[in-house]
């Protein structure tokens, strides 16, 4: 390690509510890190905790230096903006409580920040559920797996939603620039977090070796209550990034498509209380619907729930079904003003095409060939700017066809300048 | 009279194929560079099959994938290669039962793989003579272990604790891996919730009756087309599509997440088959996910006489209902008799009502009955198995 790489400090940041043990477990984990302990410093918010928490980091004798905060329960967004206020890192770790880091995901952090600045650093969140094999805890592994299997790809184009609270890392300049977390925002502060750091164009990575093991433990019933808080959170989100509302999946609440939509809709804007009951005895029956192993069952009834719910956190901020569809209306996608948009000809070649990709970073592309079109990528809402990495993806499922078309029709005007190896057809 | 089995790759159609007289019709396997990409059945007249006709139903299966191809040349892009996933360390397991002949077909195909520093664990299961030895003992890179408890699933245990390496592959001591098989396999464990792949099985030869029986009502390809099966999405105990024993690769963690293969099920015990399905049934229940990868070919030398055709649908039938009693009774789902009624009310009984009434192309009538008989036996040989399997325990 050279000198320069040694005074890369970073500050670890771990907001705990009233989880001793496993917040035990993962402080054990950080006491297992390939990282130097001297260039670390980890940095636990108790937010209201009133089990033994605050004598668990009393008692801490580790080899990193450990900062024990407390402050009145105000949820972890505000614990993490405490924890980041006090950091003396340059780099800034957020690990939750439930995430048994593994013993390179502090180095693995570090080394993407070496890269340059204005990097947020994704790390990877396998879940451990330690032999449950509940049907939430099943979908819920399955979900996250999904989530960073399409993240690991070379070609996957960030979404704000990629930010996830639990294993992530950035510069403490980039972190205080945009304003920390918004406390205000309920479940979706990691979402609002990632747009505005989409909004001033930083880096996301992921970072397979930043592996934290996370011992989410599901229930059905906290679960639905996310829903909710989920609900009002995207409303909120909707609020103050108004580009975002139309890919809430709410316009489908617009119009009653069916029956069921129908009667969700009707139980939540006008007979909550009628919804409420409905849903708490589904919510009881979900458990027999698991004891008897009735899968088709439990996941319909329990995807109509979360529906329920996340309508009932709308309402919430919405109060009735006119004050969403107004909501809707007043958001249409616009792109922003600082939204660039370049033409690309392949026929130049890919990496050229590439390469421009890397130097300009547009939001949006118009693709041609020679003086033909292939097609346009227009600004994506939420995503980040088009790199090189993403174009050979892109034209090989959304625009495959149109470039297919181009290439064959090039091959028969010019049957022997051929560009690229390809075996002839036809013996 | 016989299928001749045809193997063309979709850039090297000859003009024309001949010196087939004993056969009136050939089934086509046809690839795209190596990859299997669709089959065909074709007239055979006069020992010969037309170059013309063959060129057609060959494009007809191919253009598809070679337009993809020639795309996906032009942007120097391969979906599966874009993540730099380091292969897994591979065992190559085959279970065998005095069949040494089988075997050795198996283990030359087997010395065709490319060297990904797998090794080769022949598990000798319960042998009344020592060919399977003698075979063995004059190969390098070929283990030989000898496991006495009889049963085809505790020979899969033994070969599981036999090995220390990553990925487990067994294949059938009947059957002979296509040189891009393992390879194939492999590459689906980039996903770390994929413990199981399952691959393409072709029939070795169509020589006699019973084997294009086989082929033709009970065969074990599922298709050209990679299929994910979900835990969490769909249901685990229909898994008539997830694929076959004979071709399939395990992820070694299986055992101590989910435990063992049944020692009360499948060949070699009364229950005659389903360990296999179980294993895949237990996957999915556990949330965890299989892919049946059709690049992962493999060639099944299909049973011969019609007297092993019936007994292998009586077992069939016999592993099917012991595997749905013991999902029923030990697992506790619900959903087993629903998977049994439906089996019987969309297919077992309209074949056998067609097979009685000697309506075209129906099923034959005797392995029907066979298959349906095994049904009946089914829960009770898995008791008694189980019993068995508790006492040989103790």
């Amino acid at each position: 390690m050279t000198v320069q790489d040694r005074a890369h400090r970073v500050s670890v940041i771990i907001p705990t509510h009233n989880r001793r043990e496993s917040l035990e477990r993962t402080l054990r984990a950080l006491c297992r890190q390939s990282y130097p302990f001297d260039l670390m410093e980890v940095i636990v918010v108790a937010d209201g905790c009133h089990d033994d928490t605050s004598e668990l980091l009393r008692a801490y004798t580790g080899p990193f230096r450990l900062h024990g905060l407390a402050q009145p329960k105000q949820g972890a967004s505000t614990a993490r903006n405490y924890g980041a206020a006090t950091a003396t890192g340059s780099t800034l770790i957020f690990i939750d409580d439930d995430v048994e880091p593994a013993p390179q995901l502090v180095e693995a952090h570090v080394s993407a920040h070496r890269i340059g600045r204005g990097i947020v650093g994704m790390g990877y969140l396998p879940v451990e559920l330690a032999h449950r094999t509940d049907f939430l805890s099943l979908l819920v592994r399955s979900w996250w797996a999904d989530q960073f299997q399409e993240m690991g790809k070379p070609s996957h184009r960030f979404l704000y939603r990629n930010l996830f609270s639990g294993n992530f890392s950035l510069d403490a300049d980039l972190f205080r620039q945009v304003g920390g977390f918004d406390p205000s925002i309920p479940r979706r502060e990691d979402y609002d977090l990632g747009m505005r750091l989409m909004k001033t164009g930083a880096t996301f990575m992921f970072l397979p070796n930043a592996v934290g093991y996370h011992h989410e433990a599901a229930d059905a019933k906290g679960n639905l209550t996310r829903a909710r808080q989920e609900g009002r959170g995207d409303i909120l989100m909707g609020f103050r990034h108004t580009e975002l509302r139309p890919t809430f999946n709410l316009s489908r609440f617009q119009e009653r498509q069916s029956l069921r939509s129908g009667i969700t809709q009707a139980l939540v804007f006008q007979y909550d209380a009628l919804g409420d009951a409905i849903a708490a005895l589904l919510c009881r029956l979900l458990v027999v619907f698991e004891r008897m192993r009735l899968r088709r069952l439990w996941h319909r009834v329990f995807q109509g729930l979360r529906t329920y719910w996340y309508l009932r956190g709308v309402k919430d901020e919405l109060k009735t079904r006119r004050g969403l569809i107004k909501y809707l209306q007043e958001g249409p996608a616009h792109s922003q003003p600082d939204d660039v948009e370049i033409d690309l000809d392949l026929s130049q070649g890919l990496e050229l095409a590439e390469r421009r990709l890397d130097e300009e970073r547009p939001a949006g592309v118009r693709i041609f060939y020679k003086n033909t079109v292939i097609g346009h990528l227009p600004p994506q809402v939420g995503a980040e700017r088009l790199k090189g990495a993403h174009l050979r993806a892109i034209l090989a499922s959304d625009l495959s066809w149109p470039l297919l078309k181009i290439l064959i029709m090039e091959q028969a005007r010019e049957p022997f300048d051929s560009t690229f190896d390809s075996s002839t057809v036809c013996r | 009279m016989a299928t001749a089995v045809i193997d063309i790759d979709f850039e090297q159609i000859p003009d024309q194929l001949s010196g087939l007289d004993k056969y009136t019709k050939a089934l086509v396997l046809v690839r795209f560079r190596g990859r299997p990409i669709g089959q065909t059945t074709m007239a055979i007249t006069d020992g010969h099959i037309c170059g013309t006709q063959l060129r057609e139903r060959v494009f007809n299966i191919g253009a598809r994938t070679y337009w993809e191809q020639y795309l996906h040349d032009y942007l120097a892009w391969d979906p599966e290669r874009e993540t730099g996933f380091v292969l897994p360390t591979t065992t190559i397991a085959i279970c065998t039962r005095d069949r040494p002949e089988d075997l050795a077909r198996c283990l030359h195909a087997i010395s065709l793989l490319p060297d990904t520093g797998q090794e080769v664990l022949v598990i000798d299961n319960c042998p009344s003579t020592d060919a399977t030895r003698d075979i063995v003992s004059g190969r390098r890179g070929v283990r030989y272990v000898r496991e006495d408890r009889p049963g085809l699933n505790n020979a899969r245990n033994r070969a599981l604790h036999e090995s220390s390496r990553e990925i487990v592959a067994f294949v059938d001591d009947d059957a002979a891996p296509d040189p891009g098989w393992l390879l194939a396999l492999l590459h689906n464990f980039e996903d770390p919730l994929v413990y199981c792949v399952t691959g393409l099985t072709m029939p070795l030869e169509l020589e006699t009756d019973a084997q294009e029986m086989h082929e033709r009502w009970s065969p074990f390809g599922r298709g050209y087309k990679r299929r994910v099966f979900n835990g969490v999405h769909c249901n685990p105990l229909a898994i008539g599509q997830v694929g076959a024993g004979a071709n399939m690769a395990l992820r070694h963690r299986v055992v101590a997440d989910l435990g063992p293969f049944d020692e009360a099920l499948d060949a070699g015990t009364i229950t005659r088959s389903g360990g296999d399905t179980e294993m895949f049934a237990r996957i999915l229940i556990n949330g965890l996910r299989i892919v049946y990868e059709p690049k992962a070919l493999c060639w099944h030398r299909h049973r011969r006489t019609r007297e092993e055709l019936r007994k292998m649908f009586y077992g069939s039938g016999v592993g099917v209902y012991a595997f749905l009693t013991r999902a029923l009774f030990i697992q506790g789902e619900f959903g087993s008799p629903k998977i049994a009624w439906d089996w019987f009310r969309y297919d077992q009984f309209p074949s056998l009502v067609r097979s009685l009434l000697g309506r075209p192309s129906c099923r034959p009538l005797d392995l029907m009955l066979e298959e349906l008989r095994g049904c009946l036996a089914g829960p009770w040989a898995y008791r008694t198995s189980r019993k068995n399997s508790c006492r040989v325990q103790r």
